[in-house]
């Protein structure tokens, strides 16, 4: 198939530019600043440590420090850049991609990194047979070749252009393939050794995961001697902790507590918005939720702006108007803000009493809004519901666990169309780039029974064909690129009202005073040391 | 004694065995493939599959129920989500709440009997009316309400505490070091509100029920001290129903320990159910279900087994 494509520009526009930043070399970092401790807070525990399998953000805080990216990502533009790859080339036919290791890096076992070790992680992880979960992020992958010890070609399958998303995310963290293949999955899991910044002490499971310096770093010499990252699962305690100073930085500030902190003269709030959507999905497979006019209704009897400030209070999240995140290019943010539907309530009960006289709404109908137990999603379906009983319709709403929540969305042979459910709230996340949003969530390939993400089974050819364009175009440029991507989502949200666009979450990290240097960016990873910063604290 | 001894041992056996059959059965009734879950949102079915093939989900549900057992028993049992045996996860976690649940009780015992023992002598006196009264408002206070209190006042206002956590261990301990011991305070002593309250009406209940005996106006008409009638004649048979509610606290502690352990970030048994159950580590809930119903049966017995020592008329042969 021919998806994928156009991305070569993004990925050709850097090479020039990349190949210059390359050989730029990192300051060196005063010495007043080493030393000390960092400790974090992190609201969820830690499953996994090897980045081949981790797919969850909270465990690639820990891998970013642990290992080292063969591409890094710049916090602000969110483009690639040189990491463990001093540089790359795209083939002219976007058929493959060269990338040109820097030579002296070195595990912390003091095994030197080679293009070995970065075509064996990439190799293992598409490998069926290894079942890891972030196989997903390399479908495009056909195989890494070692070239020689410092050059390594990834392959992509026949007419998928070098669109590589994946490359400038946490799971592109380099492994030691030696060192996998004498400990085995398992045990590199609990004990994971790769090249980066700070090396891996210990974990004492639900209490804590220290990391240390790595004196040998072969970008510039960490300025921290130990991270400790503590899991609080409840947010209460973690406020408190914050406030005591217990640990120095919190990855996720409840809305109702960022004024505190943003007045507290020993914690600054750092926000980023994220690359997320969170919306409210209808099923498209089965009437009344797959009549346009029933949408159309439900977005009228809801003033959704006010619904998303009385949940975010303005502070951790922003109103979506599209799937591409604000954060992104091709959001077309303003043409769909101006054609997003209103609240207009005489309209909507209108057009139910309409259904309901065609019989489409049956006399008896009563509706679940079904999401995840996620406060700010069972808020949201609240809101809803409550609108939409004011309307005539009798609706109500489940929060359910992931399990039987899943079950249902992805549906099964025996229930292909999901009878059992019109309406949902749920979220994604994705890479930077438009396609990990508009693709998976509204294309006909993904509305598959059992696994794709496609939940509504939304399905218009042409959104498809605009789509595919996209990201198949060999050689096409950022700007062809948004142009067919806005197309697609003009016709998903302004003519089909495919659903109804809830949020895009904020980053929102506290950080007390004394850590200096410290970055977040749209992808939700927290960076110590990297080509663009080295945390550092207070003496 | 020693027969009935032996007889509920093996009792035990039966109604363990009972158990892994109902906890089996609650496991494949929970809606949800484990699978799916485990591998997230946007896995490919090939990543499922191989996950469902390491979980051994196609074999057939006997199958699966003697892997987990025998597992369980012998140590093999992997927990997929942790990458270690689910017995080597638990023992990992045991000492964690074991300190915390005996330190609570302990809390909860030096402060309700006596606080139980006075209220009974001095009824009705302002005495009784506080201690009543606070026995009410523990039983009352939410355990995870009272943890943020305590953290509030003494880790963030007077900052003597630490907030949360399990600080510093020795050989796995906290109570063995200075560090550990202070971050042991805060959940124990939110854990223990429940026990006291509960601990200090019931001592007061019985203390009431044994100095309204005969035998206990005999030994006064005898002309003993007021102390040696209290503590020698009321307070030591009035301990009997309160040491066989302490054995039945076991069930307490540890449903304590799933909120206090999850508020106060305390690495224990509780936060393992919690986790795994949201992990969907079917493994790791079934040992840790299986040993908590084993921690209970097992006070139970002890309890049965006291109560003859302490009280003669009772024999069970």
């Amino acid at each position: 198939m021919l998806r994928k494509m156009a991305v070569c520009l993004f990925v050709s526009v850097f090479v020039f530019g990349l190949l210059a930043v390359a050989q730029t070399s990192v300051p060196e970092t005063p010495d007043a600043h080493v030393g000390g401790t960092v400790t974090v807070g992190v609201s969820q525990t830690f499953i996994d440590m090897d980045p081949r399998v981790g797919n969850s953000v909270y465990d690639a805080y820990i891998m970013d420090a642990v290992f080292d990216d063969l591409v890094g990502l710049d916090p602000e533009t969110l483009a690639p850049i040189p990491y463990i790859a001093k540089s790359w080339e795209v083939t002219e036919d976007g058929s493959s991609t060269t990338f040109y290791l820097n030579e002296g890096i070195k595990f912390h076992n003091g095994e030197d990194l080679t293009a070995e070790d970065v075509a064996y992680t990439f190799n293992w992880i598409i490998d069926p047979a290894n079942g890891s979960p972030n196989a997903s992020e390399y479908e495009w992958m056909l195989e890494a070749v070692v070239i020689d010890d410092y050059t390594v070609t990834i392959f992509n399958k026949p007419d998928w252009t070098p669109y590589c998303p994946g490359i400038v995310s946490e799971s592109a963290a380099i492994v030691p393939k030696d060192t996998c293949e004498e400990m085995g999955p398992e045990a590199f899991n609990l004990n994971p050794v790769g090249s980066g910044p700070y090396k891996f002490v210990e974990w004492v499971t639900s209490d804590h995961i220290t990391l240390e310096r790595n004196e040998d770093y072969w970008l510039v010499y960490p300025n921290l001697d130990k991270i400790i990252f503590r899991p609080i699962p409840n947010l209460a305690t973690m406020m408190l902790e914050l406030e005591a100073g217990g640990i120095d930085i919190v990855d996720n500030i409840p809305a109702q507590d960022v004024p505190r902190f943003q007045a507290d003269p020993n914690v600054v709030v750092q926000q980023l918005p994220s690359l997320s959507y969170f919306h409210i999905g209808f099923n498209h497979s089965h009437l009344p939720s797959s009549d346009i006019r029933f949408r159309k209704a439900c977005g009228m009897s809801i003033n959704m702006d006010a619904a998303i400030f009385s949940i975010f209070q303005g502070l951790t999240g922003v109103r979506a108007y599209g799937v591409t995140p604000a954060a992104l290019w091709a959001n077309d943010r303003e043409y769909l803000e101006a054609n997003a539907i209103k609240e207009d309530d005489e309209e909507a009960v209108r057009l139910f009493n309409e259904l309901k006289a065609e019989g489409i709404i049956p006399e008896d109908f009563e509706t679940t809004i079904y999401c995840p137990l996620d406060p700010r999603r069972v808020q949201l379906s609240t809101i809803l519901a409550t609108n939409l009983q004011e309307n005539g319709i009798n609706a109500q709403v489940q929060p359910l666990d992931w399990g039987p929540l899943l079950d249902l969305l992805y549906r099964s042979e025996a229930d292909p169309l999901g009878e059992d459910f019109e309406i949902y709230v749920m979220g994604w996340s994705g890479g930077p780039d438009p396609d990990n949003f508009i693709y998976y969530l509204f294309t006909t390939e993904n509305a598959v029974v059992g696994t794709a993400n496609n939940f509504s089974w939304y399905s218009n050819p042409e959104v498809d064909r605009l789509v595919k364009e996209a990201a198949t175009c060999p050689g096409c440029d950022q700007a062809t690129r948004e142009a067919l991507y806005v197309e697609a989502q003009r016709i998903a949200f302004v003519e089909d009202y495919a659903d109804m666009t809830g949020y895009h979450y904020i980053e929102t990290h506290a950080v007390r005073v004394r850590v200096h240097d410290y970055q977040i960016n749209a992808l939700g990873d927290i960076e110590f040391c990297s080509p663009s910063n080295n945390v550092w604290v207070d003496g | 004694m020693f027969a009935y001894a032996v007889r509920r041992v093996l009792q035990l056996f039966v109604v363990l065995f009972g158990l892994t059959l109902l906890m089996f059965a609650l496991l494949k009734a929970m809606p949800g493939d484990p699978a799916r879950i485990m591998a997230g949102l946007g896995a490919t079915p090939e990543s499922i599959e191989v996950i469902r093939h390491k979980l051994g989900l196609y074999d057939p549900l006997p199958v699966q129920y003697w892997r987990l057992t025998t597992g369980l028993f012998n140590g093999q049992l992997q927990a997929m989500t942790y990458h270690k045996p689910v017995w080597t996860v638990i023992v990992e976690r045991l000492p964690a709440t074991a300190e915390l649940g005996v330190l609570a009780l302990l809390l909860s015992l030096v402060v309700s009997i006596p606080a139980g023992l006075l209220s009974a002598v001095y009824r009705n006196s302002p005495l009784d009316y506080g201690v009543t009264t606070a026995a009410l408002v523990g039983i009352s206070i939410p355990v995870f309400w009272l943890a943020l209190m305590l953290m509030m006042v003494f880790g963030v206002i007077l900052r003597i505490l630490p907030v949360s956590g399990r600080g510093a261990t020795l050989f796995g301990w906290s109570f063995l070091t200075i560090d550990g011991l202070r971050h042991l305070i805060i959940p124990s002593v939110a854990l223990s509100s429940v026990l006291m309250a509960l601990n200090a009406r019931l001592t007061r209940a019985s203390m009431l029920e044994v100095m309204r005996q005969e035998y206990i106006d005999t030994a006064r008409a005898k002309g003993l001290r007021e102390r040696v009638v209290l503590i020698k004649h009321a307070f030591r048979n009035a301990l009997a129903p309160v040491v066989t509610n302490i054995g039945l606290q076991v069930g307490t502690i540890f449903a304590g320990a799933v909120l206090t352990e999850t508020t106060t970030a305390w690495p224990g048994i509780g936060r393992l159910v919690v986790d795994s159950i949201l992990r969907r580590d079917q493994s790791v809930v079934f040992g840790v279900a299986l040993f908590m119903a084993t921690c209970y049966m097992i006070s139970y017995l002890f309890v049965d087994l006291l109560y003859a020592y302490m009280d003669p008329r009772i024999t069970y042969d």
